[in-house]
């Protein structure tokens, strides 16, 4: 990619980035769509978290995933950070631990694609069988 | 924390949950005098005296998910570490502004970072909070904010090209800015 430097570059690009979206349909109804939070507190932050984030952030745009990805706060997992926690379309939020970029490429081919499970996640909402 | 640029997005972070709408982010660097002095300011909450009191006790948190909060000690202690100190300027209701100040020209000094990458993400996962950055090196500065972006018409903020845009417009802006040091301390 071309340097960017001054606001021109910024504005151009914009542009550039609109004509595409335009082009795409949008579904965006942020409900449908794949949601990916990153837990970026001082935990968080220390062990990685936004090399994971700007990893999720990159890849789901090349590989075609509609998905919000934000941060949010400690989950009270610090042991296993970086946490994600990830919430398909239709399904309970699935909490993820110890996702480092090779991890986040296994979630994203594996559970955001298929919704096939991978090692690593953290039993957060456990629910009463009756 | 590695660097000032976690230390930021970590303080930051104190700020959104404070519910601030407005968030200005400061580092002044004095070249000259080997000083650099990183602040984020916010209109959120506040705290009250006791509660300031409390935060660099590193077994203080107003979380119920654990048990320690290890931000603000940590920030001490990277100021410290180069002789420098923290301030915290609060009041329940009127918002809250941290400053740490630093010595740049102590081996101790922490890096500054990916401050772009970290603004980015910032950007982009808070587009209802006005977040200011302001750089300034002695008479030069660099700036950028949600709203000067939104005027520009920039508003895919969580667009994946425009965040390696943008992360990149800060990062080489601040690259040139850092060039006119005409001496040279542990900062880099």
């Amino acid at each position: 990619m071309n340097k960017i430097k001054t606001l021109a570059d910024l504005k151009r690009m914009q542009e550039n980035v609109k004509s595409k979206v335009s082009l795409r349909d949008k579904a965006s109804r942020a409900e449908d769509l794949v949601q990916v939070k990153v837990a970026m507190a001082t935990c968080g932050i220390a062990s990685g978290a936004k090399e994971v984030m700007e990893f999720f952030v990159v890849e789901l745009d090349k590989r075609g995933i509609e998905a919000v990805v934000t941060q949010t706060g400690c989950m009270g997992y610090c042991f296993a950070e970086p946490t994600v926690e990830i919430t398909l379309k239709d399904k309970d939020p699935v909490v993820f631990g110890y996702v480092d970029t090779k991890k986040a490429d296994e979630i994203i081919e594996k559970y955001i694609k298929d919704g096939e499970f991978v090692d690593g996640i953290i039993p957060r909402n456990y629910e009463t069988i009756k | 924390m590695v660097d000032l640029a976690m230390h930021m997005m970590d303080i930051v972070q104190n700020s959104i949950r404070a519910e601030a709408k407005n968030i200005e982010i400061e580092f002044l660097e004095n070249n000259d005098d080997f000083t650099l002095s990183f602040s984020v300011k916010d209109d959120g909450s506040g705290m009250s005296e006791l509660t300031v009191k409390k935060l660099s006790d590193p077994f203080f948190t107003s979380r119920t998910t654990r048990k320690v909060g290890l931000g603000i000690p940590f920030l001490k202690m990277t100021s410290e570490q180069t002789g420098g100190s923290v301030e915290i300027k609060s009041g329940l209701g009127s918002g809250t502004e941290i400053i740490a100040n630093y010595r740049t020209n102590h081996p101790d000094c922490i890096p500054l970072g990916d401050l772009g990458g970290y603004l980015t993400l910032l950007f982009s996962a808070n587009p209802e909070i006005n977040i200011s950055f302001i750089y300034q090196l002695d008479n030069e500065n660099f700036e950028i904010s949600t709203q000067m972006l939104l005027e520009e018409g920039i508003d895919d903020l969580s667009n994946a090209e425009m965040m390696q845009a943008i992360k990149s417009f800060i990062n080489e802006n601040l690259k040139e800015l850092f060039t006119k040091r005409n001496k040279t301390g542990f900062l880099c």
